[in-house]
C-alpha cells in the first residue's frame, strides 16, 4: 500500500495530512508554526505519521505547501496553497464550483471546474480587512478570548456597522462603539459582517456559483458561517476537516504522482528536493 | 410632463430645504424614476462638465451622475485597487438599476473617467460615449473643433430622442439653463454676503437638485427660495469665512458639510462646479452650438482637470479667496484622486507664499465618521479666531 | 554575432543618449520634455532640441533600485504616496538639480504632452511652475466608444486631424520662439523618414514573435527595443537600429531559435512591467518556461508605432497630424476598448494564457483591467492571471506574494494541459 502526503506551513499553523491510494486521510496532525519553519514541518509530518500508525517509508510522495513550503525540505515537490485549496475542497464536497478560504493571514477565493481544475482565483493578503486577523484584532479590543467571538456575535441582533476599513482602526471604533452604549454582541456581529461582506467582495471577483465551500481556520466560527450564508443567499458547504484543506489538497497532489508512476524508487535515495 | 418633484411647493422655507435634502440623500433617485414613468428618457453626464443644453434641446432628462454614499457590491469587482470611490458607486447605481439610463457620457477629466466609458459600456446595454472637451483650449483651432464635437453629441442625442435637435431648440434651452446659471449666481452672491442665511449644507443642496431635476423645475424652486432666504431671520453669528475647494468630481457627504458649516462659513466653494461651468450667459442668437463652445472656451470657472494656460490652479484660487473675501481654506481632496491630490501641493504653496491659513484633509464620499476631522477643523477655526 | 545583436545596441544607444542628455545640462541646454504616447520628436528633433522622456527617467531608477529614494524625497516635499510613482521621481530628480543615476538630466525649455494621459498634462503643470517654461498639450480626441474609431478619411475623422494639424502648427510657433531656430519642412521629412523606418520596423518584429519559439520575449527584451522606439523616435540612430533588429529577427525566425528560456509556455502581458524587481518578475514567468510572447504594453507605450504606419512625406504636416491621431488613439484604445484587440492577438499568436498586471500608480493602463479581462474571459476561454503590483513603488511590491499567485497560474495551466491531452 503506498501512501501520500501533504504538509501545509501556514504563518501560525502548520497541518500534516496522510492519505492512502483510495484517497482516505489515514493521518492528521496540526501544530504552532513558530519561529522554526523547517521544524515545524518535519514534527507535523512526524505526527500524522504517528496518527495513523504509518511507516514513513510507506509514503511515496510528500509535497509541501503553504507559505512556508520551500522550507519542506524533505518534501519531494511545492505545490501552491490556491491549488491544494481547490483540489481538497472538490474532494471533500464533489459538488463545489467556489471556494472561499479564510485563513488567519489571508483570504482566498477561488472558483473550479468539476474536475478541481482553478478556473480563477483572487486573494486577499495585503489587508487584514476581510481576514480572520480582523477578529484578532476585535478580540484584543474587547479582551475576549477568540473562540468567545463567534458565540457572542451569534446574541446579536442588530449588527452595528463597522465603517472602518483598516484593521488597525477596527479597534478603536469598537471601542468607540462600546463607548456609545452598543451591545457587544451587536458590535461582534458588526464585525463579522464586514468580513464576510469583503470575502464576499473578492467572491464576487472570480464569481459566485454554487456549491461554494468553506475551509480555513475561520470555519469554527459558527457566526461567520451562518453570516455568509445570509449575505451569499446559499448554504456553504463546511467539512470537519476544514483546517485540513491545504494539507489534504497536498497530499492528494503527491498522490497524482505517485499514481502517474512518477514517483521516485525511494523517497530516501532521491534525499527529498528543496 | 408632469413635475417629478412637486413636494417643495407652498412649503415654508425649512420644510422645503427638508424635502430637498431628502431628495439629495435618496441613493433611489425617485425624480429620475417618475420621469422615466412618464416616458422620459435621461442621458447620465459624468464629472465635470457637460453640455446639458444639448440634451435638454432633445427633451432628455440630463442627470449628473456624480457617485453615492453606497456599496458598491457589484461594482467593486470591475474595478482593481487605489482607484477613487466615485467611479465605482457611479458604475454602482447603474448595475444595482437604482438609475435607468439612455445614454452614459464622460469626460476625460482623468485617467479613472476615461476607463469608466469603457467599463459602463460592457455593463449596460445603452451606448456609453466620451465627450472629447478639449485640454488645449488655448489653441485657435479648439472652438471649431469643439463645436463640431457637440455636433457629435446633438446627433448621439438625436439618435436617443427619436427626432430632430434643432437649431431652435437649443436656443430654447439656452434660455432654461441662462436663467438657471442666473439664479445660481444669485445664490452665491446671497450666501458671500450673508453666509449666515444659507449653511454650507443647505447651499449645497439648492444647488445638487439641479443635477436630479428637469432645470425649469430647478428654475421654479430657485426663483421662490431666493426671496425666501432673503427674509430668512437666522442670527449672524461669528464665523470664520472660509472658501472651500475640492469638491469638483467626488462630493463630501453632506453630513461633512455639516460638521464643517458647525465651524465656519463657507463663502465659496467649487462643489458641483460643473453645474455653474458657464459664468454668464450663453447668447442665444447665431449658432447655438458655436455660442456654447465658445462659452466653454472663454466664460468658464476653473477645476484641477481643466488645463488651460490662461487660469493657473493657484491663481484662480487667490482670486476665488479674493472675491469671496474669505479669511482662510479647507483644501480637500478625495482619496485616490490623482489630480485632487497634486492639485493640493500647488494650492498649499501658493496659499504659504501668500501668508493665507489652511486647513487640509482628505475624504470619501461614503465617509461616515467625521470625529477626527471636526476636531482638527475645530482647533484650525479656533487657531484663527483667536489669532 | 547576430543574435542578442538588439539588446547589446539597445543598451548603448541608451548610454549614449544619457551620455548626451549629461552633457547638455552641463552646457545649460535647455532640453524637450515629451512623453512616451505621442512624443512628437519628429518634429522637435528639427529644432535640435535635447529629448528628454521623464517616463523613461522614472522607469531606469526604478530598475537602478534607487526610486524608493526619489519616491520619499517628492512625498516629503507634499506628494501623495497615491500618485503616479512617474511623476513624483521625476519631482525628485527635479529638486535634485537633474542628478539620476544614469547621468544627468537637462532641465526643460519646454514640455509638450498629449492628453494620452490626463496625468502628462498635470506633471507638465509642475514644470511649469518650477521653471516658467511653455508647456504645449497636444489635444488628441480618442475614440468615443468602443468600436468608434471614425475611420481614416471619413468626416469625423477629418475633423479630429484638421484640428490636430491646427495644433501642430501652433506648436510649430512654439518651438521657433523657444530654440530661436527657424522651422526646417525638409528637416522635418528627414526625421519622419527615419520614423517611418522605425515604425514598419516595430511592426514587423513584433509580427515576427508569431514564429514558434518566439524570438524575443516580449516583456524583458521588449522593453529594450521599446526603449529605443521612444528615446530614438525620429532619429538615424533608431532607423538604423530598428532595420538590425528587423535582420536578427528574422534571422532567428529563419532558423527556429528562440530566446533564452525554452518555451513551454506561450503568454501576452497586459499592462506595465514591475520594474521595482524587473529581472525577477520576468523570470518568475520564465522559469516555469512561460515566455511572452506580445504585449499591450509594446503597443500603447511606443504610442501606437506598432501600426507601422508610413508617412506620406509628400505631404508633411497633414500626415503627421494622421499618423499622430492614429497612434495615439489606438494606444488609448488599446488601454480602454481591448477585448477585440486582444482576442485576435490570442489567436494570431498562439497564446496560452494572458497576464494582467495592473499599477498602483497607473489609472491610465489599471481602472479597466479587471472589467476587461471579464470581457476576455466571455469571449475566450482563455486562463490568464491578475496580479497587482507597481511600477516604481517597491513598498506595494511583494514577490513572495506574486510568486505564489504566478505559481498557482502555471499550475492551472499545466492542469489544463495535461486534462486536454488525458482527453484528446
Amino acid at each position: 500500500m503506498a501512501y501520500a502526503a501533504g504538509v501545509d506551513v501556514g504563518s501560525t499553523q502548520t497541518k500534516a495530512v496522510v492519505i492512502d491510494e483510495a484517497r482516505t486521510i489515514v493521518g492528521r496532525a496540526l501544530t504552532d508554526t513558530g519561529a522554526n519553519v523547517m521544524r515545524a514541518a518535519e514534527t507535523a509530518f512526524q505526527q500524522a505519521l504517528a496518527d495513523g500508525a504509518i511507516p514513513e517509508e510507506e509514503v511515496e510522495f510528500v509535497v509541501g505547501t503553504g507559505y512556508g513550503r520551500y522550507k519542506v525540505t524533505f518534501g519531494n515537490t511545492q505545490v501552491t496553497e490556491i491549488s491544494c485549496h481547490a483540489r481538497g475542497a472538490v474532494l471533500m464536497f464533489p459538488h463545489t464550483r467556489t471556494v472561499l478560504d479564510m485563513g488567519g493571514q489571508d483570504t482566498k477565493a477561488i472558483r473550479v471546474q468539476p474536475t478541481g481544475e482553478i478556473v480563477d482565483f483572487c486573494m486577499n493578503d495585503k489587508c487584514a480587512a476581510g481576514t480572520g486577523r480582523f477578529l484578532g484584532a476585535a478580540a484584543v479590543a474587547l479582551d475576549l478570548p477568540l473562540a468567545d467571538l463567534g458565540p457572542t456575535a451569534l446574541r446579536g441582533e442588530r449588527a452595528v456597522k463597522i465603517s472602518t476599513t483598516c484593521t488597525v482602526f477596527a479597534e478603536s471604533e469598537v471601542l468607540s462603539w462600546l463607548g456609545k452604549g452598543k451591545k457587544i454582541e451587536d458590535i461582534l456581529l458588526g464585525v463579522h459582517e464586514s468580513i464576510a461582506a469583503r470575502s464576499i467582495g473578492l467572491l464576487r471577483r472570480v464569481g459566485i456559483e454554487n456549491e461554494v465551500t468553506f475551509t480555513g481556520g475561520v470555519t469554527k466560527n459558527q457566526a461567520m458561517v451562518e453570516t455568509l450564508n445570509k449575505r451569499l443567499g446559499l448554504t456553504v458547504n463546511v467539512g470537519a476537516e476544514s483546517h485540513y484543506m491545504g494539507a489534504l489538497g497536498a497530499a492528494l497532489f503527491a498522490l497524482d504522482r505517485i499514481l502517474g508512476g512518477r514517483a521516485p524508487a525511494s523517497r530516501a535515495a532521491e534525499g527529498g528536493a528543496a | 410632463m408632469n413635475a417629478v418633484f412637486p413636494e417643495w411647493r407652498d412649503q415654508p422655507l425649512d420644510e422645503l430645504l427638508y424635502r430637498s435634502r431628502e431628495l439629495i440623500e435618496d441613493t433611489d433617485f425617485p425624480t429620475v424614476r417618475r420621469w422615466r414613468e412618464q416616458g422620459g428618457k435621461v442621458v447620465g453626464h459624468f464629472q465635470v462638465y457637460f453640455p446639458e443644453e444639448i440634451a435638454h434641446a432633445g427633451g432628455l432628462l440630463p442627470f449628473k451622475v456624480r457617485g453615492a454614499p453606497v456599496e458598491p457590491t457589484q461594482a467593486d469587482s470591475r474595478f482593481g485597487s487605489y482607484l477613487c470611490s466615485i467611479i465605482k458607486t457611479s458604475l454602482e447605481l447603474a448595475l444595482s438599476k437604482r438609475v435607468e439610463l439612455d445614454l452614459f457620457v464622460t469626460h476625460p477629466i482623468c485617467d479613472a473617467a476615461r476607463n469608466l466609458a469603457g467599463v459602463w459600456g460592457r455593463n449596460a446595454a445603452y451606448p456609453c460615449r466620451i465627450l472629447y472637451l478639449p485640454q488645449n483650449p488655448n489653441s485657435a483651432f479648439a472652438a471649431a473643433y469643439l463645436r463640431d464635437e457637440y455636433d457629435r453629441v446633438r446627433r448621439v442625442c438625436e439618435a436617443i430622442a427619436g427626432r430632430a435637435i434643432t437649431d431652435d431648440d437649443l436656443r430654447r434651452s439656452l434660455a432654461v439653463f441662462n436663467e438657471n446659471r442666473a439664479l445660481l449666481r444669485r445664490l452665491y452672491a446671497l450666501r458671500r454676503e450673508r453666509p449666515w442665511l444659507l449653511p454650507a449644507d443647505d447651499a449645497y443642496v439648492l444647488l445638487a437638485l439641479g443635477g436630479v431635476l428637469p432645470r425649469e423645475e430647478h428654475n421654479a424652486l430657485l426663483r421662490t427660495v431666493l426671496p425666501l432666504l432673503d427674509e430668512r431671520a437666522a442670527p449672524r453669528q461669528d464665523k470664520v469665512r472660509v472658501v472651500l475647494e475640492g469638491g469638483f468630481c467626488e462630493q463630501p457627504p453632506l453630513d461633512l458639510l455639516r460638521a464643517i458649516a458647525r465651524s465656519c462659513y463657507v463663502v465659496d466653494d467649487d462643489l458641483l462646479i460643473g453645474l455653474r461651468w458657464l459664468t454668464s450667459d450663453v447668447p442665444a442668437d447665431g449658432d447655438p452650438l458655436g455660442a456654447l463652445a465658445t462659452a466653454y472656451l472663454e466664460r468658464s470657472a476653473h477645476s484641477p482637470v481643466q488645463h488651460d494656460l490662461r487660469k493657473p490652479k493657484d491663481r484662480m484660487l487667490l482670486e476665488r479667496l479674493d472675491e469671496a473675501k474669505a479669511q482662510a481654506a479647507i483644501l480637500m481632496a478625495a482619496k485616490m484622486c490623482e489630480p485632487g491630490l497634486e492639485e493640493l501641493v500647488v494650492h498649499t504653496r501658493a496659499l504659504d507664499r501668500r501668508g493665507v491659513r489652511y486647513f487640509v484633509s482628505e475624504f470619501e464620499e461614503n465617509m461616515t465618521s467625521f470625529d477626527t476631522l471636526e476636531i482638527q477643523l475645530e482647533t484650525f477655526v479656533e487657531n484663527l479666531l483667536f489669532d | 554575432m547576430i543574435v542578442g545583436r538588439g539588446n547589446e545596441a539597445g543598451a548603448r544607444l541608451f548610454r549614449e543618449w544619457f551620455d548626451g542628455l549629461t552633457r547638455a545640462a552641463e552646457e545649460q541646454r535647455g532640453a524637450a520634455y515629451v512623453f512616451v504616447m505621442g512624443s512628437l520628436a519628429e518634429l522637435l528633433r528639427v529644432f535640435d532640441f535635447p529629448i528628454v522622456f521623464p517616463e523613461i527617467n522614472s522607469l531606469q531608477a526604478a530598475v537602478r533600485r534607487v526610486a524608493h529614494e526619489y519616491l520619499n524625497e517628492a512625498e516629503n516635499y507634499g506628494y501623495s504616496p497615491d500618485i503616479c510613482g512617474y511623476v513624483k521621481a521625476d519631482v525628485a530628480t527635479q529638486l535634485r538639480g537633474g542628478q539620476h543615476p544614469m547621468g544627468k538630466i537637462p532641465k526643460p525649455a519646454l514640455a509638450v504632452c498629449t492628453n494620452a494621459c490626463n496625468t502628462y498634462i498635470k506633471w507638465g503643470e509642475i514644470w511649469e511652475r518650477m521653471y516658467g517654461m511653455p508647456m504645449f498639450t497636444l489635444d488628441i480626441p480618442g475614440s468615443r466608444g468602443a468600436g468608434l474609431a471614425s475611420p481614416r478619411g471619413g468626416e469625423d475623422f477629418e475633423r479630429d486631424r484638421r484640428y490636430i494639424e491646427g495644433q501642430l502648427t501652433e506648436l510649430i510657433a512654439l518651438c521657433e520662439r523657444v530654440s530661436g531656430k527657424r522651422f526646417d519642412i525638409d528637416k522635418l521629412r528627414e526625421h519622419m523618414g527615419w520614423a517611418n523606418a522605425m515604425s514598419q520596423g516595430w511592426a514587423r518584429v513584433l509580427e515576427l514573435n508569431r514564429s514558434r519559439p518566439a524570438v524575443f520575449n516580449a516583456l524583458s527584451d521588449g522593453t529594450i527595443y521599446l526603449g529605443v522606439a521612444n528615446g530614438f523616435r525620429g532619429a538615424r540612430e533608431g532607423a538604423a537600429f530598428f532595420t538590425d533588429l528587423v535582420e536578427e529577427m528574422s534571422h532567428k525566425a529563419f532558423r527556429g531559435i528562440g530566446t533564452a528560456t525554452t518555451e513551454k509556455w506561450r503568454l501576452l502581458f497586459v499592462g506595465v512591467p514591475c520594474y521595482p524587481i524587473f529581472r525577477r518578475f520576468s523570470e518568475l514567468f520564465s522559469d516555469w518556461g512561460g515566455v511572452f510572447v506580445n504585449s499591450t504594453y509594446l503597443w500603447f507605450a511606443s504610442g501606437g508605432a506598432n501600426l507601422g504606419f508610413t508617412y506620406d512625406l509628400a505631404r508633411p504636416l497633414e500626415s503627421l497630424a494622421e499618423g499622430i491621431l492614429l497612434g495615439v488613439r489606438d494606444a488609448m484604445d488599446s488601454m480602454f476598448f481591448q477585448t477585440d484587440a486582444l482576442v485576435h492577438m490570442l489567436d494570431d499568436f498562439a497564446a496560452d494564457g494572458v497576464v494582467y498586471h495592473p499599477i498602483k500608480s497607473c489609472r491610465t493602463v489599471s481602472t479597466g483591467l479587471a472589467d476587461s479581462r471579464r470581457a476576455l474571459m466571455a469571449a475566450r476561454d482563455v486562463p490568464s492571471l491578475f496580479v497587482e503590483s507597481d511600477m516604481m513603488d517597491r513598498r506595494v511590491v511583494s514577490e513572495a506574494q506574486m510568486k505564489n499567485r504566478i505559481d498557482a497560474f502555471f499550475e492551472g495551466l499545466a492542469a489544463r494541459r495535461h486534462q486536454a491531452l488525458a482527453t484528446a
